[in-house]
């Protein structure tokens, strides 16, 4: 292999690296935000068993890295979300940004907590009310289904269901310990 | 002296020049030429409208708006009427107050507004834009796709230019065209549904399938084509379903594998936006794959594959060219005859395309895009010759439409 291969390869892996779902592209602000809809609450439900104590805006303390920032793709709780991160917007994973209403029903994910290696059941409540945030935008797909499946879709525009239904930004909330695993798991 | 000398010969000059171009008329709108087979209409969400461009010269010839949605509806187009729907929903401050949608009628040639539908200010916004709304086979009808969350479909009159009805379709989604009076949707009990209208526009009957899929294990996506009566649908693990929707009940058919046992081996997967097309004259299905995981089904494809529908096999593989080099290359604004474009488009690695669509004709262009650029390329569809770019297309987009 020429100097000039190892250079191509180099900046091949590097843009690689670079470019995927999460990339720097995305962050100019691309659209394709995901909003959501209905929700049956009853699957909701059901997929959550007791309740566990609600998480404060700001870093998880315990996980270092990506994986613990909230203005993160990697965050552990973005594992299917599709949209503008709420912590990069003035607002945060778990509140929206101020002059923006949170929808009251969402799609659903479910992610695992590297943190306790346990999987958590996570509300990706839309905030709207006003036009698209355009920072962080964050489309990982694990455990989203087409949108004739609703609750499990990422695509929809989930501001349908507040009183505006413009997209700004998504939140990833934890509403419980789940008890269905991820279809992909 | 010799300066006044100058002035005045500088007047002369210029006079003359003057003289020489003829003045141009104010006020003058050009319209669309004849249409050809190579059109493609590209939604930009970002921008809010959709762009036409002829894919044997890669210009453009004209926009419409689609307001008020999250990444566009994209146009539809009646032939036979000479018009071009786009849904669109609008609030009474911008993006505040009463929401109201309507189907907003473009003249197809002038690209003038000439009509709207006020419609049920339910239509669905989705991610993808695709399957959202259908024109029916006669061209009569056009459906619309809500979700607000409940699902149901909206039924417009396009002789009239009234709405007709709305339709409740409980638990199935989008509309896919399937005769003159009849329309299939999918459903999240892994059924599809069939609708069928009367000559009113009224519904009719409904008449749902036996469960074909499973909605959670492995779901069939929701970016469909049509082969005549039937749709084929791809599952995230790559079998082909197809549904005909011709009869009173959809039918079902045994889905076959898009991938050998030693590419699954090897991780292939279908995945994108719009990522399966179909040549009907042919029967060529062209496929965006990629090599990944589950839950990796949006990601873009390195490679399309394109296959014989009747022998059931692979016969081609398309590389996507490098649309992120030649996005790069217009927003940086350098010159694409320069070395620095040749750079850019050859030593950065491509990063694949979301979507594909083929023209209907006997020497069909495929049309390829990446969604987070909304870069677009065109090739040969028969011989897989890359042809050319289209170039700047907007900042991101996805979906894309043959009128």
């Amino acid at each position: 292999m020429t100097a000039i291969d190892q250079w191509v390869e180099a900046a091949a892996r590097q843009m690689a690296r670079r470019v995927g779902r999460r990339g720097f592209l995305s962050r100019l602000g691309r659209a394709i935000a995901g909003g959501a809809i209905v929700l049956p609450l009853l699957p909701v439900a059901r997929g959550i068993a007791s309740s566990v104590p609600h998480n404060a805006s700001g870093r998880d303390p315990d996980l270092p890295g990506d994986e613990g920032d909230p203005t993160k793709c990697e965050y552990w709780r973005h594992c299917s979300i599709d949209g503008f991160l709420c912590s990069c917007c003035g607002g945060s994973q778990t509140a929206c940004p101020p002059g923006t209403e949170m929808a009251p029903v969402s799609w659903i994910g479910t992610c695992r907590n590297p943190a306790d290696g346990r999987d958590y059941a996570i509300w990706y409540n839309d905030c709207c009310g006003r036009g698209m945030c355009g920072r962080c935008f964050c489309n990982r797909n694990e455990g989203d289904r087409p949108i004739y499946h609703p609750y499990r879709s990422n695509d929809v525009n989930w501001c349908a269901g507040a009183s505006s239904q413009i997209y700004h930004c998504s939140t990833a909330l934890i509403i419980g310990l789940a008890e269905e695993t991820q279809p992909e798991k | 002296m010799f300066a006044r000398c100058l002035i005045v010969a500088l007047l002369v000059v210029a006079t003359a020049a003057a003289e020489d171009v003829p003045p141009d008329d104010v006020g003058r709108s050009l319209t669309l030429p004849e249409r050809t087979d190579h059109w493609v209409w590209l939604d930009e969400p970002l921008f809010r409208h959709a762009m036409l461009f002829d894919g044997d010269s890669g210009e453009v010839l004209g926009t419409v708006d689609q307001l008020g949605s999250l990444t566009g509806r994209h146009p539809h187009v009646s032939r036979q009427r000479g018009e071009t729907y786009v849904m669109e929903t609008f609030y009474a401050r911008g993006h505040r107050g009463e929401r109201r949608d309507f189907i907003t009628i473009y003249d197809s040639r002038t690209l003038q507004v000439i009509g709207e539908v006020e419609i049920p200010p339910r239509t669905a916004d989705v991610g993808h834009g695709l399957w959202l709304g259908a024109v029916l086979d006669d061209e009569r009808f056009f459906v619309v796709f809500n979700q607000e969350p409940a699902n149901s479909v909206s039924v417009v009159d396009l002789e009239s230019r009234r709405f007709v009805g709305e339709i409740t379709t409980a638990g199935c989604a989008l509309v896919y065209p399937a005769g003159p009076r009849r329309f299939g949707m999918l459903c999240g009990n892994g059924t599809a549904l069939l609708v069928e209208l009367d000559e009113e526009g009224r519904e009719k009957r409904q008449a749902t399938s036996e469960p074909f899929f499973d909605v959670v294990t492995d779901p069939v996506t929701e970016k469909g084509v049509r082969d005549g009566d039937r749709w084929l649908f791809a599952s995230f693990e790559g079998y082909l379903h197809a549904v005909d929707f011709s009869g009173d009940t959809p039918k079902p058919e045994a889905p076959w594998s898009l991938f050998t046992d030693a590419q699954r081996a090897d991780d292939w997967r279908v995945g994108g936006l719009q990522h399966i097309a179909l040549h009907r004259p042919t029967g060529r299905l062209f496929s965006v794959v990629h090599q990944g995981g589950k839950g990796t089904h949006k990601d873009a494809g390195s490679e399309i594959w394109v296959y014989d529908l009747k022998r059931r096999e692979r016969i081609q593989v398309i590389e996507p060219p490098s649309l992120l080099g030649v996005f790069l290359r217009r927003i940086t604004g350098i010159d694409p005859d320069s070395w620095s474009a040749w750079l850019l488009e050859t030593l950065i690695p491509s990063p694949g395309a979301h979507s594909v669509v083929v023209t209907r004709d006997e020497k069909p262009l495929l049309f390829v895009r990446h969604r987070e650029t909304g870069a677009a390329g065109v090739f040969d569809a028969r011989s897989g010759e890359f042809l050319r770019y289209l170039e700047e297309t907007g900042l991101g987009g996805a979906a894309m439409v043959v009128p």
